[in-house]
């Protein structure tokens, strides 16, 4: 058994891997620049060449200190434009404006100068002191030139190039301090354009980056429990969850107790009355319960039972605002009060679910021979049903354990929504909504284990209820 | 209905004379008879039909243009002009250009039975109910279901939103269903020890599908990109490029396989666990967290759009599907007549696309039905909360969201609402029907 286990959480291994990679992947297109977002401004623009000396120099500790300076993955496989260096620019907007022109002209090398060009230039441009006369024309410039960090479109660049000197050779101050800068920078962009390689798009290449990379670095610090640390409060991202997964996890597991004691005899009875009219009641309810979303009922639970226009039987916000000095026991109370709705339309889909599947399996089992000798030899009907039939027919209502799990979490997510329980689903959207991506893939990380967890207890419990399945020598 | 009967009629008529041709049919026919006996699932099916006949025809029940007009001396068809204007066959005249439809002084109109798009802004009534008094000129003009907070037509909502929650069911289900049968049917067929390649095979294989997930996705990355930017026809057609352009290398690396074959010195095969491989990535992919990994991806595009949810939803899904399918193949691959296909020396994959698939399919369409529903429940589960959904998008479930704000709303409430649940419960009656009409046997 226990080998059993081991080899199940090996296989969770490749498992996780891929679920890394898919969330990895996601999170380093996400829009946005993370290092921005963690120091809430916008680098560049106004100020004098000092303050954005100093600004980007913030800038790029913060990105060391997120890890952001490093490559992406351990090795690349990518086209020969693609610039293997391209993690030393700081800046997201930056790098992928490089990485379009880099495919555009095919040469890596050539974009680099000129994006060192245009970098030499807006320096000297910040270094001229701006007086009365020339600062709109300053302005502009600076603007334009900021601009073309995020442009890769030919004719635009030209367009702005020409505008930029247009304005520079208007100011003969300007003109004197940045003329060989401009031109440089022109003769770069010229340069790029003319030596165009297009082949290189279609030479696959691979780089290696080795080890210290941001995806070894970030599964590390998962697998060590480190997750990083939110966006909007700058609190560790662990905290926060443990905190919302208390109430998730509270939320589902009660749902899935409540539906499986209400479900199963509920099946059983319905299998052992099949024709009658209350059983057809009880299967034809069971099925229209099982097909009603549950966003909808809670809405008109709200909208009915709630406390806002309906009949103000159930609190529908939150958890009840006891002050934690309250008895422990009113404040019990007050969050089973909040629970009853949302408890109600967790379960009621699941607990449909499974005593229909209850239902298809006691039919099965009891159309066995055995159960019509244990019949014959005249025992009585309730010891059958719930001594020979019943046992058999747990099976497959064990193994629907797996699929319940993942659905209950996922179930949770939007009923927590609704109700504003500060759980997973109030966090992550929330998270989604304020761009906190490491919320988004912690969260996103973690039900998918819970998911796995769910799928390894259901396979233990098989083996538990159905002795003839033994795990050492089944095939896998 | 009329319309079901007919369309069923012939396809009998061809079933029958199918029958004599081909013995295959007879299953099918079986299985059409069974389903035909439960009621429920036959008129579940009819109401689909009718849902399909709104959404074919949404433009034409609910437009803020009308059906016919005579202006200024001519007659135009102003709904399907905008079809000719859609498609780039032709242009609007200059009087119609920016101009309020309902303003217009025609000679004479006919507006279609709900004149409002789902789009469409009538200030003078919000959130007005089905019941309340409506400051609307005559009755034709009546918001029969009512109004949101923008004073958008909610019955125009819903005739438009049919058309969306079919096309998600058809589109993540169609995604689904080729890939999850292709991947059940080579896991199924073949299982662990019936493909056997020469390693030079494998290795030629594994080149040619890096360098085709190179070229066709690689190096067309800022094409796809660009395209999903302008539009979702573009989109479509570059991504067809890049199918095609995969299965072109794909292909090449085939033909220099069967050149290797034919070297002079052997080569040992080996058999590929090609079961074992397809199962565990099923395995992963179950474990993948669906509406997380939704929400996730929702986010981050930049572009959100319903289109993208549909994928995302069939990639995630195709798994049923693959395990019916490999169940059914790994029943079929030993019976008698693909030992014979076999034995004929027919190609292995016309054994599998021609013999051995229209055999195991019956229960794929289980899978499907119920994997539509689940479907059309997802994405109104998704614009409910009102992620990857576009939010000028209506749905059924954004209209529903709406009557979270006001509770006063009931129509906002309970019809989009039971809308969602119809539609989900007939699509799950149909997957009950052909699940009891496949096993005659619990229906005794």
């Amino acid at each position: 058994m226990l080998k059993y286990i081991f080899k199940r959480i090996l296989i969770f291994i490749p498992t996780l891997i891929v679920i890394s990679l898919l969330t990895f992947v996601i999170s380093i297109n996400a829009p946005g620049d993370p290092v921005e977002t963690m120091l809430n401004q916008n680098v560049g623009g106004e100020g004098r060449s000092g303050e954005k000396l100093a600004s980007e120099k913030t800038y790029n500790e913060k990105r060391k200190e997120l890890g952001f300076d490093l490559p992406l993955f351990y090795f690349s496989f990518t086209n020969k434009t693609y610039p293997d260096t391209l993690y030393k620019i700081p800046k997201k907007a930056h790098r992928e404006t490089l990485q379009r022109l880099s495919y555009e002209y095919g040469i890596w090398k050539n974009v680099s100068t000129y994006y060192q060009a245009l970098r030499a230039l807006e320096f000297k441009v910040f270094e001229i002191m701006p007086s009365d006369e020339n600062s709109s024309k300053l302005r502009n410039i600076k603007d334009n030139l900021n601009s073309l960090y995020l442009t890769h479109n030919e004719n635009e660049i030209k367009q702005i190039i020409e505008t930029v000197e247009f304005d520079i050779f208007k100011d003969s101050n300007i003109k004197k301090t940045v003329e060989t800068d401009f031109f440089e920078l022109k003769n770069s962009f010229e340069h790029l354009i003319y030596n165009k390689k297009i082949i290189n798009r279609y030479i696959p290449t691979i780089h290696i980056y080795g080890f210290n990379n941001q995806y070894h670095n970030w599964i590390s610090n998962f697998i060590v429990g480190e997750f990083g640390i939110s966006y909007q409060d700058k609190r560790p991202v662990s905290s926060k969850i443990f905190d919302a997964l208390k109430w998730s996890m509270i939320l589902s597991i009660l749902s899935i107790i409540i539906a499986y004691i209400v479900a199963v005899p509920l099946g059983v009875k319905s299998a052992v009355d099949k024709g009658k009219t209350s059983e057809k009641i009880i299967t034809t309810g069971l099925f229209l319960l099982y097909s009603l979303p549950n966003f909808w009922i809670a809405t008109m639970l709200i909208q009915y039972l709630g406390d806002g226009d309906g009949l103000g039987w159930f609190p529908t916000h939150g958890l009840g605002e006891l002050p934690k000095s309250a008895p422990y026991w009113d404040r019990f109370f007050e969050t089973a009060y909040h629970f009853i709705l949302p408890l109600f339309c967790l379960t009621y889909a699941s607990f449909a679910f499974i005593s229909r599947q209850m239902r298809g399996g006691m039919l099965n089992v009891l159309e066995m021979d055995y159960i019509r000798t244990a019949r014959a030899k005249g025992l009585k009907k309730q010891v059958v049903i719930w001594k020979h039939a019943f046992r058999n027919s747990l099976i497959p209502i064990i193994t629907l354990f797996a699929n319940i799990f993942p659905a209950a979490i996922s179930g949770s997510f939007i009923i927590e929504v609704i109700f504003s329980i500060p759980g997973m689903g109030q966090l992550t959207l929330q998270a989604i909504f304020q761009r906190d991506y490491p919320i988004v893939f912690t969260v996103l990380m973690f039900s998918s284990i819970l998911t796995l967890v769910g799928i390894l207890i259901a396979d233990i419990m098989y083996a538990f209820v159905d002795p003839r399945i033994s795990f050492s020598n089944k095939k896998s | 209905m009329n319309l079901f009967n007919l369309f069923n009629r012939r396809k009998n008529r061809e079933a029958n004379t199918l029958i004599l041709q081909n013995n295959n049919e007879s299953y099918w026919k079986i299985v059409r008879q069974q389903f035909k006996k439960n009621k429920i699932a036959v008129y579940s099916l009819r109401v689909v039909f009718i849902f399909i006949f709104i959404a074919l025809f949404a433009d034409f029940i609910a437009n803020e243009k009308p059906l016919v007009a005579k202006y200024n001396g001519n007659v135009y068809f102003p709904v399907m002009k905008e079809y000719a204007v859609d498609l780039g066959f032709s242009d609007w005249h200059d009087e119609f250009r920016n101009v309020s439809w309902r303003g217009l002084k025609y000679d004479w109109v006919v507006w279609p039975p709900v004149p409002y798009l789902p789009r469409n802004i009538d200030v003078s009534n919000t959130w007005v109910g089905p019941f309340d008094d409506q400051n609307v000129e005559s009755t034709s003009w009546k918001h029969w279901l009512g109004t949101d907070d923008l004073g958008h037509d909610v019955l125009a909502g819903m005739i438009h939103g049919t058309r969306i929650a079919l096309l998600v069911g058809l589109v993540s289900m169609g995604i689904a269903a080729i890939i999850g049968i292709f991947f059940g049917a080579v896991a199924g067929y073949y299982g662990d020890e019936k493909l056997k390649m020469s390693i030079i095979s494998i290795l030629l294989y594994v080149i040619g599908f890096i360098l085709a997930v190179f070229y066709a996705f690689g190096t067309r990355s800022y094409a796809l990109a660009d395209a999903i930017g302008s539009s979702f026809g573009s989109f479509m057609w570059e991504f067809l490029l890049s199918i095609l352009l995969f299965i072109a290398i794909i292909y090449i690396f085939k033909l220099i396989a069967s050149l290797a074959k034919k070297l002079p010195f052997k080569v040992k095969e080996i058999s590929i666990p090609i079961d074992i491989l397809i199962s565990r990535l099923i395995e992963i992919v179950v474990s993948i967290p669906q509406l997380f990994l939704i929400i996730s991806i929702a986010a981050v595009v930049a572009k959100p759009s319903i289109f993208i949810v549909m994928v995302i939803i069939g990639l995630t899904t195709w798994t049923g599907i693959a395990r019916f399918t490999r169940a059914e193949l790994l029943r079929i691959r030993n019976l008698e007549f693909i030992e014979a296909a076999n034995a004929l020396g027919y190609k292995e994959w016309r054994i599998i696309v021609k013999h051995a698939l229209p055999n195991a399919l019956s229960p794929v369409l289980i899978a499907i039905a119920f994997g539509i529903a689940s479907a059309i429940l997802i994405e109104s589960t998704l614009s409910f909360i009102g992620v990857g959904v576009p939010a000028e998008t209506i749905t059924w479930g954004s209209m529903l969201s709406k009557a979270r704000a006001v509770s006063s709303a009931w129509w906002l409430a309970i019809i989009p609402g039971f809308a969602i649940f119809i539609t989900v419960t007939i699509y799950n009656l149909i997957g009950e029907g052909l699940t009891d009409a496949m096993n005659p046997k619990l229906k005794k």
